[in-house]
């Protein structure tokens, strides 16, 4: 069922929204605890918390900033006690609505816990709280040669603790792997406001692998405060190359062609015409613009190495008529070609109010069916859509534009996204590579998960967050969708 | 309690094909820590599986599942076992997606059948624990199961992408999917891999894949001292090279694989051997870089290894982490040489020798601890070698024991603050507990 056919809410909302009598007390306590420089609770202050980038939005009635583990528990225990939902926010660059209230309550915003804890280059282990930046870790890193691998599009301003409650990805995760396959441990506080390591520095820890559980579970388990990574060291050589194709069809089969010649290179992303004259326009990084598709692929590692698979990859692009390949001469090159890549979201902007991204993934050989199918959907609603995706994982994101001020524009736009996750599911593929599903995708849950996997994922919820005090209302088909729609 | 042959008999009428032993002759083959099911069955479809589990939970009875039996000594003594239940005839290879590099297995194939049919694709699954002959990729997950090359390719958790699962209830769930990047709903994948079938039975899995490297070449270097050997590897981790296995062995080790497997290493200090794979102009620099930082750090002679002489290296050493009494330890990839002073130190105290082999790249040795029937001082040395771990940040887990020592010792460690986590969840996925209690940690 489509989340733009749901009957009316009819269920009791599992919290109510606090009164002002409640608000007050909430907020004392809170106060005493933090200082009231550190609890916001007047509108103005509140709004910047109602919204993440998803299309959702709900304003909390509380926003606390802790400094550390001790003050999460405390604000937990409250919470708690006064049967407050509570949700934790990093950056709130998240694409799925993780980190929206919906039942308002207290939002723990992590801005404060942003500390680098401890770095060990012998072990190559960090240890970094929630509010951590992404690129500031791999900025302290980079002097010593090392940096930390997941790189989400947002890195500039996410934080590792949103990126390991979303298991966030990036452009070059397709050898390395996304957020769970670089964290080893964490420190949480439970809803019963204990606060427990999980996992640990070593490998293989003796039980349930219970980090890997919790990366990735939104926020609806647990609050991670504190998270034990993996460091690597920076490659010798990197290539970064930007071939240019006149069809689709062309891109998309040199994309299977190179996963399936064995070349796993460190990224190959994909940006269609729409968003290559989005991005010129923005960041003039020397894309083409009459183009149908632009590859954008890094092959990184010994010197060696990296021109085999440069000669490699050049080869497949020209058998499948790429138009030219051009391989970046330096870094500042390098820069120009990913910052194109990286800004492409923003740069939409300039082109379109607003846009919705999708976060689907196929199986790396149907790309050329499911691409040609994102775009009949959209054209069948009226809609524009743009691609600029991660093709070498097969995890497409398609940007489709629309206006909220057209009259029924949301309402197709939600319409066209759930058809293409109908495609992606159908084509073997599930509904979100690296978002999430938040309250964006609550329903499309039902397209790959039948109603025992669900009720057993609703088991593990049971298990740890029973009242759902953290982040209540995601990741499941609800019965009633209780947000508002983002008006913008 | 219900009669077994009576369960049997209803077993037979809903699947009329599934094989059944009740001959005590022949479960005697099935022991587990020497006690014996009162059945075996032996499906041949997953709904099979999924229809016995249904009626063993609703008969109240004890079930445990077993592959090809490499690690079903694994873990604590077993309360209790009805049924055991065997998925060796499950061994289809559903799909092979070559272009995608992902396929989906049944969980009874054996690693080696699967390596064999992915290899007609120039592909492989880059797990190699040991016993890929026997060992099923349920009976790997379950176990959790790695070896050498994990250091360079990761284990289970980086590479399955879906799962089907059994579950006590005889519900089959499916988690995560066949496209290598999801992240739709909790990742239970991470939750089943190594929870030994206590919260369901693996039935089918999606792998990532790798394609099978182009070459590959194994360098042995000889250290006088841990030390140097230990720094060794922490200069190539820190450095650019990308070695796939780095591991190291010691003298006593060296030596039985030296008797026993006609491997000539030499059987004094310690010898580290470092893989490379890739392309030959890769391997070759690698290679250079590698020497001439072992010899800065005092290595005595070098040699390596191609073709077959590398392959049965490689499989000795795999083998050669099951000892009779096996410790698995996780440290630090610092602390591996000073542990190795303090399992002298254990052993010499307590009149005990040991022969290691350590993924050193990772931190994880195998510690064989003999004469094995030493009880009383093998209970000791292990709890003085954990006590060492742990303070090195790390477990020790006793991976392999005749069952007296198992029954004086903890195999897993006593559980951490977290465990009341894992209990919970037990609770919610088997509340009957119908997948046999004790073996895994805390006896769940």
């Amino acid at each position: 069922m489509s989340i733009t056919e749901l009957p009316p809410p009819v269920t009791t909302p599992l919290f109510e929204r606090m009164t002002a009598a409640k608000k007050a007390e909430v907020v004392r306590e809170l106060s005493d605890l933090l200082g009231a420089r550190y609890v916001l609770y007047t509108p103005y202050d509140l709004m910047l918390y109602e919204y993440d980038a998803s299309i959702d939005r709900s304003t909390p009635d509380v926003v606390v900033l802790p400094a550390t583990t001790e003050d999460v528990v405390a604000i937990v225990k409250i919470a708690a006690r006064h049967h407050v939902p509570v949700v934790p926010r990093g950056a709130g660059t998240g694409l799925s609505g993780g980190a929206i209230p919906i039942y308002g309550g207290i939002v723990i915003a992590f801005a404060r816990m942003n500390r680098i804890l401890e770095i060990d280059y012998d072990n190559l282990r960090a240890v970094v709280q929630p509010g951590l930046v992404n690129l500031h870790l791999s900025n302290a890193l980079n002097p010593q040669g090392y940096y930390y691998v997941p790189d989400p599009s947002s890195q500039r301003s996410c934080t590792i603790g949103g990126n390991a409650g979303e298991n966030a990805g990036g452009p070059h995760t397709l050898i390395y792997g996304v957020t769970t396959n670089h964290v080893l441990g964490l420190e949480i506080v439970t809803p019963e406001g204990n606060v427990v390591q999980v996992g640990g520095w070593t490998y293989d820890t003796p039980g349930y692998d219970l980090t890997g559980l919790l990366i990735g579970s939104e926020g609806t388990l647990c609050i991670v405060t504190k998270i034990i990574v993996r460091i690597v060291h920076l490659p010798e050589a990197v290539k970064t190359m930007v071939a240019v194709f006149d069809t689709m069809d062309d891109a998309s089969n040199t994309v299977s062609e190179i996963i399936a010649s064995g070349v796993i290179p460190a990224a190959i992303e994909m940006m269609d015409e729409m968003i290559l004259q989005a991005v010129e326009a923005d960041t003039h990084a020397g894309y083409p613009l009459d183009a149908a598709a632009v590859l954008l692929m890094e092959a990184e590692g010994l010197r060696e190495a990296v021109a085999e698979q440069v000669d490699k990859i050049v080869s497949i692009c020209n058998k499948h008529h790429a138009r030219s390949v051009r391989i970046a001469a330096n870094e500042t090159e390098r820069q120009l070609f990913w910052s194109g890549r990286k800004n492409a979201f923003g740069a939409v902007g300039r082109i379109s109010p607003e846009f919705y991204v999708q976060d689907g993934v196929v199986p790396r050989t149907r790309l050329p069916y499911v691409l040609r199918r994102v775009g009949e959907i959209c054209a069948s609603y009226g809609l524009k859509v743009g691609n600029v995706f991660h093709a070498g994982d097969g995890n497409l994101h398609p940007l489709i534009l629309f206006d909220s001020q057209i009259p029924g524009e949301v309402e197709r736009v939600r319409k066209a996204g759930h058809e293409i996750l109908e495609v992606c599911a159908e084509a073997g593929g599930t509904i979100t590579g690296e978002h999430g599903v938040g309250i964006e995708k609550q329903e499309e849950m039902a397209l790959i998960f039948n109603e025992v996997d669900l009720r057993v994922m609703q088991q593990v919820r049971e298990a740890w967050n029973p009242r759902q005090l953290f982040n209540p209302g995601k990741l499941f088909p609800m019965p009633g969708r209780c947000a508002e729609i983002k008006q913008l | 309690m219900v009669e077994i042959e009576t369960f049997a008999t209803s077993i037979q009428q809903y699947a009329p094909t599934v094989q059944l032993t009740s001959e005590p002759d022949e479960l005697r083959n099935y022991a587990v820590d020497g006690l014996l099911p009162r059945l075996v069955v032996i499906p041949d479809s997953v709904e099979q599986v999924a229809q016995i589990v249904a009626l063993t939970n609703q008969q109240g009875l004890k079930l445990l599942t077993r592959g090809g039996g490499s690690r079903i000594n694994l873990g604590g003594i077993p309360e209790q076992i009805d049924v055991l239940l065997e998925t060796t005839k499950l061994t289809r290879l559903l799909e092979h997606e070559a272009p995608d590099l992902t396929c989906h297995v049944e969980a009874g194939i054996t690693l080696a059948a699967l390596q064999a049919q992915l290899a007609t694709k120039g592909q492989w699954l880059a797990l190699d624990p040991p016993d890929a002959e026997q060992a099923t990729l349920g009976g790997i997950l379950a176990s959790n199961a790695s070896g050498p090359k994990r250091l360079r390719y990761g284990s289970a958790r980086d590479m399955v992408i879906g799962l089907r699962v059994v579950q006590a209830s005889g519900d089959i769930a499916r988690s995560g999917g066949r496209v290598v990047k999801n992240v739709a709903g909790y990742d239970l994948n991470k939750l089943y891999i190594g929870s030994l079938g206590t919260l369901g039975i693996i039935i089918e899995a999606n792998f990532k894949l790798q394609p099978l490297p182009i070459s590959e070449r194994t360098f042995l270097l000889t250290f006088l001292n841990a030390a140097d050997a230990m720094q060794t590897v922490i200069t190539i981790l820190g450095s650019l090279l990308t070695p796939s296995a780095v591991e190291l062995i010691d003298a006593r080790a060296a030596s039985d694989m030296s008797d026993f497997f006609g491997l000539n290493l030499p059987t004094n200090g310690y010898t580290l051997a470092v893989n490379f794979e890739g392309s030959a102009v890769a391997i070759d620099r690698q290679s250079d870089e590698t020497r001439s930082l072992a010899r800065k750090n005092g290595a005595l002679l070098s040699d390596d290894l191609t073709g077959e002489a590398q392959d049965q290296f490689w499989d000795v050493v795999r083998e050669h982490t099951q000892g009779s009494v096996t410790c698995k330890v996780a440290v630090l990839v610092s602390q591996v040489a000073s542990y190795l002073q303090r399992i002298e130190q254990v052993c010499r105290r307590n009149e005990l020798e040991a022969a290691v082999v350590a993924h050193a790249g990772n931190g994880i040795l195998y510690i064989e601890l003999r004469p094995g029937d030493a009880t009383p001082r093998l209970v000791e040395a292990i709890r003085e070698l954990r006590l060492y771990a742990q303070e090195a940040r790390g477990r020790l887990v006793v991976e392999r024991c005749p069952i007296d020592l198992k029954r004086l010792t903890s195999v897993w460690g006593e559980p951490g603050p977290d465990f009341y986590l894992m209990q919970r969840l037990k609770q919610q996925f088997d509340p009957d507990s119908t997948f046999v209690k004790g073996r895994f940690m805390g006896g769940l």
